[in-house]
């Protein structure tokens, strides 16, 4: 199975509770595929903050995303020898990190260059969040993000704050690659704007062997938050890949808003986006699927 | 519509928490009754605020202590059908012992990560007569004890306000004095309304950034009235 082919699709919906209040949705998902002429499949979704100092947090997201996936894909792209695997984790590891932290810095800063923080924005805040805004403008931008690169030789996995990166085996088995966070309960997060972020990221380097993973999914928590248990919510990649085989993915990538819209609604009130990558040998559908996906963004 | 992926879609639970002190002072100069009114008064607004939030589900209960401490209101009870069986006043003060029971009550198992973080509202009159350190301590040897909203309510001049503060765990809030059964509501309905709807929608906070004390942005409480002929306690 060592050439199996990958279709990455995804959605991204506004939070119930974000429609109630006019608050905007804060999610963002960005992919590159084989549709793009990649071998590959680079996948990012991120949840900006939100709260009342991070008021730019839908472009902190925004800016995540497509950090995250031109880092890892120039990451990708630089690795000539790719039989050695274990130099490529070394640097997936111990740099990408870093550089997705410096690009997502460096983006932001240019949009601080030609859209300075204004005082109407400033005034909104209590005097402490105006004051910690001001020192560090990055907290205006505060965001999650999470990545994953599908490549034939190997799979990346990278986490940085809250969210749930799920894959899912050929017996529909759901798993976690990453290590749980303890860090990360109530509502307080890791996140690009925290001083050393590259640190907090949490990285799997999973080199492809005879068992692939058929489903692979990115989701902010929005989604977890909104299942009563975490099994509940793990059967969310079970189902899926369900659907997938027996109706193809055209069906659930033209369900997949409405499904987490109403998610939203009945579960947490908060933002849901979910991206998924999928084997493609698991349906019958691909050629006219994958001749319509394209590379965007997808933020309400 | 097909059958949404994954099983059990529910709203996230918002546990709210009355810590009522019913030592015997409570019964001099209507206190008791006081604060017996003043719940009962709030309820149609806190089922307003929940109302306004469909996505969190608000559960009420209630501890009470005196002569040690025991459930008022045992099971937590949906924000809409609460109502607020009356308090009476005997005893002494076992604050340490209510904090206790509700460190038990928050452990995490069972309380579930994705729950909203609790508001434990403390309403007292008095020194706490028993451990209170250790109580305390058990608390916020909790996780979702330490992440808890803490907010103190001092009736009179007699509360131990250095102990309330610790209750409440940073500086950037203060035990709020209710000097008679105005301020009291005021502070109860604060405490119901604005608090609970801050708890219910809470941002994400970033780690190792500086923000406020405490995991929510508390609301701005409502200034102490004028004082002088109303004041009682």
């Amino acid at each position: 199975m060592v050439d199996a082919q990958w279709l990455v699709f995804g959605a991204s919906v506004q939070g119930a509770a974000h429609l109630r209040s006019g608050k905007p949705g804060q999610d963002a998902i960005f992919w590159t595929g084989p549709p793009d002429g990649y071998a590959s499949v680079v996948l990012a979704v991120a949840d900006g903050h939100g709260s009342a100092k991070a008021f730019r947090s839908a472009s902190g997201a925004s800016f995540a995303v497509r950090s995250a996936a031109q880092e890892v894909r120039g990451f990708l792209e630089a690795q000539i020898d790719l039989s050695n695997l274990s130099a490529i984790k070394r640097i997936a590891t111990e740099g990408l990190p870093q550089e997705i932290v410096r690009q997502w810095t460096e983006v932001v800063e240019q949009e601080l260059a030609a859209k300075p923080l204004t005082a109407d924005e400033l005034q909104t805040l209590e005097a402490k969040d105006r004051e910690a805004v001001e020192r560090n403008p990055l907290l205006a931008y505060g965001s999650t993000v999470l990545a994953v690169a599908v490549t034939k030789q190997f799979i990346l996995y990278m986490q940085l704050g809250d969210g749930d990166i799920v894959h899912v085996s050929d017996e529909g088995e759901p798993t976690r690659p990453l290590p749980k966070d303890d860090r990360l309960f109530a509502n307080e997060t890791t996140s690009l704007c925290a001083p050393g972020a590259w640190k907090d990221f949490r990285v799997q380097f999973q080199v492809i062997s005879e068992r692939q993973p058929a489903l692979i999914m990115l989701a902010t928590d929005g989604y977890i938050n909104s299942y009563q248990s975490e099994e509940g919510f793990l059967k969310v990649g079970t189902d899926i890949l369900k659907m997938i085989r027996d109706e193809g993915p055209e069906k659930v990538k033209h369900e997949l808003h409405d499904w987490l819209t109403e998610t939203s609604e009945k579960g947490s009130g908060d933002d849901i986006t979910l991206g998924l990558v999928a084997r493609t040998d698991l349906f019958q559908h691909q050629p006219s699927f994958l001749d319509r996906i394209v590379n965007r963004v997808i933020r309400n | 519509m097909p059958v949404l992926p994954g099983e059990g879609l529910g709203r996230r639970p918002l546990h709210f928490i009355w810590l009522a002190d019913c030592s015997g002072s409570m019964a001099i100069d209507g206190k008791i009754q006081a604060l017996n009114e003043a719940i009962k008064e709030i309820i149609p607004h806190m089922q307003t605020v929940a109302g306004e939030n469909p996505n969190a589900e608000i559960l009420v209960r209630a501890i009470k202590f005196s002569d040690g401490a025991q459930w008022h209101i045992a099971t937590p009870v949906p924000v809409e059908t609460f109502k607020w069986p009356l308090l009476s006043a005997d005893g002494v003060t076992d604050m340490g012992k209510a904090l206790s029971m509700v460190a038990d009550q928050l452990k995490s198992p069972p309380m579930p990560d994705r729950m909203l973080p609790p508001v434990l509202v403390l309403i007292t009159d008095g020194q706490p007569t028993d451990d209170f350190s250790s109580g305390l301590k058990d608390l916020l040897n909790q996780r979702w004890g330490q992440k808890a909203v803490r907010i103190a309510i001092a009736i009179g001049d007699d509360a131990d306000l250095e102990c309330l503060q610790k209750f409440i765990g940073h500086t950037e809030l203060s035990p709020l004095k209710a000097k008679n059964a105005e301020e009291l509501v005021r502070y109860i309905k604060w405490a119901s309304t604005a608090v609970l709807k801050a708890a219910s929608s809470p941002a994400s906070q970033p780690k190792g950034t500086p923000v406020p004390a405490g995991n929510i942005p508390i609301p701005t409480p409502p200034a102490p009235g004028p004082g002088g002929a109303t004041d009682v306690w």
